[in-house]
């Protein structure tokens, strides 16, 4: 006879998960209520806001009741239509505000590149769990990479760098619990954080250089901004203090391998000339969001006055909020875009600390029941999809969040289940519908 | 199959721990922002939703002896502009045009002030003293542009208009020195202030404190409610010893005189109560509020701020005389009864010296020699009794020295004489001393202190500080002041010396030169003057006192018309109508 547990009869439904995530949908609806009453657009956001909410519920029950393997079987067919939906939407989508992001589907639009995200999670679960064996293998992330790219290239056209920021560490993530050697992850992220550190150093050597107490040295780094001697010469001298490092160990008999050596100037000098590249290519806004999150009083109206009206906002809110309604940062429209990117600071400043950590401690809740979904899930596919989802939600957690306090520089991304977004809700909503349906089958009896 | 897949199970556990790390880390920066520096960033918060727009506080208001209205406060719009927030790079150029074409100002101006607005993120005044109907046409603005919005304050106006606009003053524009020098007393830059006269004077108890709204706007600068009214405290009001109805009869009179410039001044002899203080060319105070800023310029450029009748100096002429034969007949250098032949003229030396009347007076004693002003008759006294004691008896009048009346930039006139003479190091003449005798030459004297000489000459000889302040009462419940007379000096004449000059005026305004001046039922005595003027026609004076018969007289008067040649014609009519007024005859209501 079977147990309570292995039937499934007690444990079919993982009702932590489904009061974090309809918790957070909550505080999200009431937040949503509160931030965007001062809007012209007020019914017609509620109205989307509810509806979504009842096609998120209704595709969650779908998504927990319907087997997940399916994607797996069908990954490819999955993966067209994403990409089919990314293309339709550069051609026929509607632009707002400089982004070609929405699609009118008859009575309501829809961001393809919200699904893209939980897409590409569903196909790179198929695709690394097919590569089980090679998982070791450098080409199995040459492979991951050239899959995500050309969904990457097409959210960029949109062009909606932020979004397509979240597939890297969505990859990562994937290909770290997958698997895959440790040693080429971190030659890409050590190329990855190169490339992006570049246009800080820039920044910050640009608006310190009074401060910084040799003068020639800032306007040495500064002559590197722009390929020449000066970036050779810099290229030059790391690789031959590697060189010389290896010599050493190789003296000492320290028995590294000599690859280590030869890898770490490759990766760096690949990423400081890719860091060189896009601190030339950043558009102006881009440029501003990194000018006000390395030298916030640089510019205190400009740039960094949105993180700095939502520091005020969060910490205005105190312990216990101004209460709903009452927020004078958000009501009186001093928060920008305060019901989608900075929701954040809306619930700081009227639901205080008490609603901000409900929020962050709901949304760990919710991680960790994904993670421990990821552990009880009974194939390497339902874990790969679980680990990929929950990289996805710490990322968006870790970034929003962060930019709402003034950690991390400004990008447009909004908080899933919190923010006002009727395609990022429904996404959400049925994402975590799979991950309760990787949940519900982790016995492989079912 | 996973489970026991133990390396990836302690990646994923890895995966986990740096994501409990970032919540941790969140929730310390929260806790920092929330808890900790909560405080700080609730004043940001406030201070990005307030702002507060100062209110002027209604002045004091200044009343006249009788309690008419001359100065008071009324409502009126302000508008003003809060800049927003928000970065949004409004262009205020659009909004300044559009201002410009409504306030009739130039744009240029507009779009500075809203920049600056912008920059120092505080609220301007863009206009005041609106009329209605722009006021409406404004609040459609409103809808437009946010930030753009009317309040009302407190607004001085000058019933009369015109009317002892040097007495009174006005209130103009702070300038930034005065605003550096006052900023600590809760002036603001765009602050007016008490220009001239009382105004002026009184500008410390006339302004009171101004009040103010603390406003909620949203991040463009609109308006959403008042959160707080800070009561502004009225100024403390003036009770003036200016009789209106007399003010207004001077000042008519000498505007419509023959050259419309002078002054006249009335005191009443028996406490030295300023009746009337009228200088001409006068302004009207009103229009330099006024919401047109090109009325504004014109008045400030062309505003006749010098006050005549205090700081105007001039030679008293022949009004000059009662003080020389008061000195003469007192000292008992001047027999009353001894008569003098005037041929028209007087040689001294080689220069001759002509009396007024260029056919001579004949045969003439001092009765009919201060009644015809026969200057022969007094060149002869004056050569008798000597500049020296004439001198003194100008000491004894307080002339060469300010009366003390509270009014700015008063002029204490120039004595003159031998002894003045000396202390400028130069000789004194027997010509010198002929001119003296009829007033001119370099004696120099106000048309306040000639009022105050005839006051003098009214009451025998008390010599009252002229005051104009009667009563003031304090706004904060503090007692009154109350001014009571001041007496600063006694010219101590014999009985028989006043009954002589009383009567030689009288025979002036019957007999003489003033017979304009006569008023049935008044006893009227004066002395009519022509100041020499080198650079034009005389000067016009005359000073006179009145009384109804057996009472002492109740009002003294000088009136100063420049340029106006002789007296008779010119300054005596004014006289009379001022005279008329103050008995209460053609008094307006």
């Amino acid at each position: 006879m079977l147990t309570r547990a292995e039937s499934g009869a007690k444990g079919r439904v993982d009702w932590a998960l489904v009061f974090a995530a309809s918790s957070l949908a909550l505080i999200g609806t009431l937040a949503v209520f509160s931030a965007a009453s001062p809007l012209a657009s007020y019914a017609s956001i509620l109205r989307t806001h509810f509806m979504a909410l009842a096609l998120g519920a209704l595709l969650f029950l779908l998504g927990m009741n319907f087997n997940y393997q399916i994607f797996q079987d069908q990954a490819k067919a999955v993966y067209f239509v994403a990409l089919a939906l990314l293309a339709i939407v550069l051609v026929a989508g509607s632009a707002h505000r400089g982004h070609r992001a929405w699609l009118h589907m008859g009575f309501f639009t829809f961001q393809p590149a919200e699904l893209a995200r939980v897409v590409m999670i569903l196909v790179l679960a198929a695709f690394l769990d097919a590569r089980a064996r090679k998982m070791r293998d450098l080409s199995t992330i040459l492979y991951t990479m050239a899959l995500a790219a050309p969904v990457m290239v097409l959210i960029l056209k949109q062009p909606d760098f932020s979004t397509a920021l979240t597939f890297l560490p969505i990859m990562l993530g994937m290909l770290f619990c997958g698997g895959a050697d440790i040693a080429h992850l971190l030659a890409f992220v050590g190329y990855g954080l190169t490339t992006i550190a570049m246009p800080l150093v820039y920044t910050f050597v640009r608006f310190h250089s009074a401060e910084l107490k040799t003068e020639a040295a800032a306007r040495f780094v500064m002559r590197t901004s722009h390929f020449g001697a000066a970036t050779a010469s810099v290229l030059l001298a790391a690789a031959a203090l590697c060189l010389i490092a290896w010599r050493l160990s190789v003296l000492l008999r320290l028995r590294l391998r000599a690859a280590y050596f030869a890898a770490i100037p490759v990766v760096l000098s690949a990423g400081v000339l890719s860091g060189i590249f896009v601190n030339g290519q950043m558009k102006g806004y881009q440029r501003d969001r990194f000018v006000a999150y390395v030298a916030p009083q640089a510019d205190i109206q400009g740039a960094a006055y949105h993180v700095h009206q939502s520091q005020i906002a969060i910490g205005s809110g105190g312990p216990w909020g101004k209460g709903l309604f009452n927020g004078t940062q958000s009501q009186l429209g001093f928060l920008p875009e305060r019901h989608t990117d900075f929701i954040f600071s809306v619930v700081g400043e009227e639901m205080g600390f008490l609603g901000t950590m409900a929020i962050l401690c709901l949304y760990l809740l919710l991680i960790w029941r994904i993670v421990a979904i990821a552990k009880l899930a009974r194939d390497r596919y339902g874990f790969l999809v679980c680990v990929g989802l929950a990289t996805m939600f710490a990322f968006e957690l870790t970034l929003n969040v962060g930019m709402c306090l003034g950690l991390m520089p400004v990008a447009g991304i909004p908080l899933p289940l919190i923010s006002y977004g009727g395609s990022s809700l429904v996404i959400t909503l049925w994402s975590l519908g799979i991950v309760a349906n990787v949940y519900s089958r982790r016995y492989a009896l079912l | 199959m996973i489970r026991d897949h133990s390396a990836l199970q302690g990646r994923l556990r890895f995966l986990w721990t740096l994501i409990w790390l970032s919540g941790v880390v969140l929730g310390l920066r929260l806790f920092q922002l929330q808890i900790l520096q909560s405080s700080r960033y609730k004043l940001a918060a406030e201070r990005n939703r307030s702002q507060i727009i100062p209110q002027a506080a209604p002045r004091g208001r200044i009343y006249d002896r009788n309690g008419v209205l001359l100065a008071t406060s009324v409502p009126a719009f302000t508008l003003i502009y809060i800049p927003g927030k928000r970065r949004d790079n409004v262009d205020l150029r659009p909004l300044a045009r559009e201002l410009a074409r409504e306030l009739k100002q130039d744009p240029r101006g507009l779009y500075a002030k809203l920049q600056q607005a912008v920059r120092q993120e505080t609220a301007v005044r863009l206009a005041e003293n609106l009329p209605r109907a722009t006021m409406f046409r404004l609040s459609e603005l409103k809808s437009i542009y946010p930030g753009i919005d009317l309040i009302v304050e407190a607004r001085r106006y000058y019933p009369f208009g015109r009317f002892a606009s040097h007495l009174i003053g006005y209130l103009g524009r702070i300038d930034p020195r005065s605003w550096e020098r006052l900023r600590g007393k809760g002036y603001r830059p765009d602050s007016r202030i008490g220009r001239l006269g009382l105004e002026g004077v009184f500008e410390n108890e006339l302004r009171g404190r101004d009040g103010g709204i603390r406003l909620e706007v949203d991040a463009r600068g609109r308006i959403k409610r008042i959160l707080e009214r800070i009561d502004w405290r009225a100024g403390d009001d003036l009770h003036l010893t200016i009789d209106a109805s007399i003010q207004k009869v001077a000042d008519e009179a000498l505007r419509n005189s023959k050259t419309g410039r002078g002054a006249v001044v009335a005191i009443d002899p028996r406490t030295g109560d300023i009746l009337a203080l009228s200088s001409q060319p006068d302004f009207d105070p009103n229009a330099l509020l006024s919401p047109d800023p090109r009325v504004v310029i014109k008045q400030v450029r062309d505003l006749p701020e010098f006050d005549y009748a205090i700081s105007g100096n001039y030679p008293p002429g022949s009004t000059f005389k009662p003080i020389v034969a008061a000195a003469g007949l007192n000292e008992g250098l001047i027999d009353p009864d001894e008569s003098v032949y005037c041929p028209g003229y007087f040689d001294l030396g080689h220069r001759r010296f002509l009396c007024w009347q260029h056919s001579g007076h004949h045969e003439i004693s001092f009765l009919m020699g201060l009644a015809q002003s026969c200057d022969v008759y007094f060149y002869k006294m004056g050569l008798k009794m000597g500049a020296g004691v004439i001198e003194r008896y100008e000491r004894e009048f307080h002339l060469g020295r300010k009366t003390g009346v509270i009014l700015a930039g008063e002029s204490g006139g120039r004595l003159s004489g031998p002894a003045a003479r000396a202390e400028s190091g130069r000789a004194w003449y027997d010509g010198d001393t002929l001119n003296l005798a009829i007033g001119q030459g370099s004696l120099l004297v106000t048309p306040l202190q000639m009022a105050l000489v005839a006051a003098t000459l009214a009451n025998h000889g008390v010599i009252w500080r002229p005051h104009c302040i009667k009563r003031i009462v304090y706004a904060d419940g503090r007692p009154d002041y109350v001014q009571s007379p001041e007496k600063v000096g006694f010219v101590q004449l014999k009985d028989s010396t006043w009954s002589l000059l009383w009567r030689a005026m009288g025979l002036v305004v019957t007999d003489g030169t003033a017979h304009q001046a006569q008023i049935p039922g008044l006893e009227v005595r004066g002395k009519t003057g022509t100041a020499q003027n080198p650079r034009g026609e005389d000067h016009a004076w005359f000073i006179a006192f009145a009384n109804r018969p057996g009472r002492p007289p109740s009002v003294a008067v000088a009136v100063l018309v420049m340029n106006g040649g002789h007296a008779s014609g010119v300054a005596v009519p004014i006289a009379r109508q001022v005279i008329a007024a103050a008995f209460g005859e053609g008094r307006t209501p």
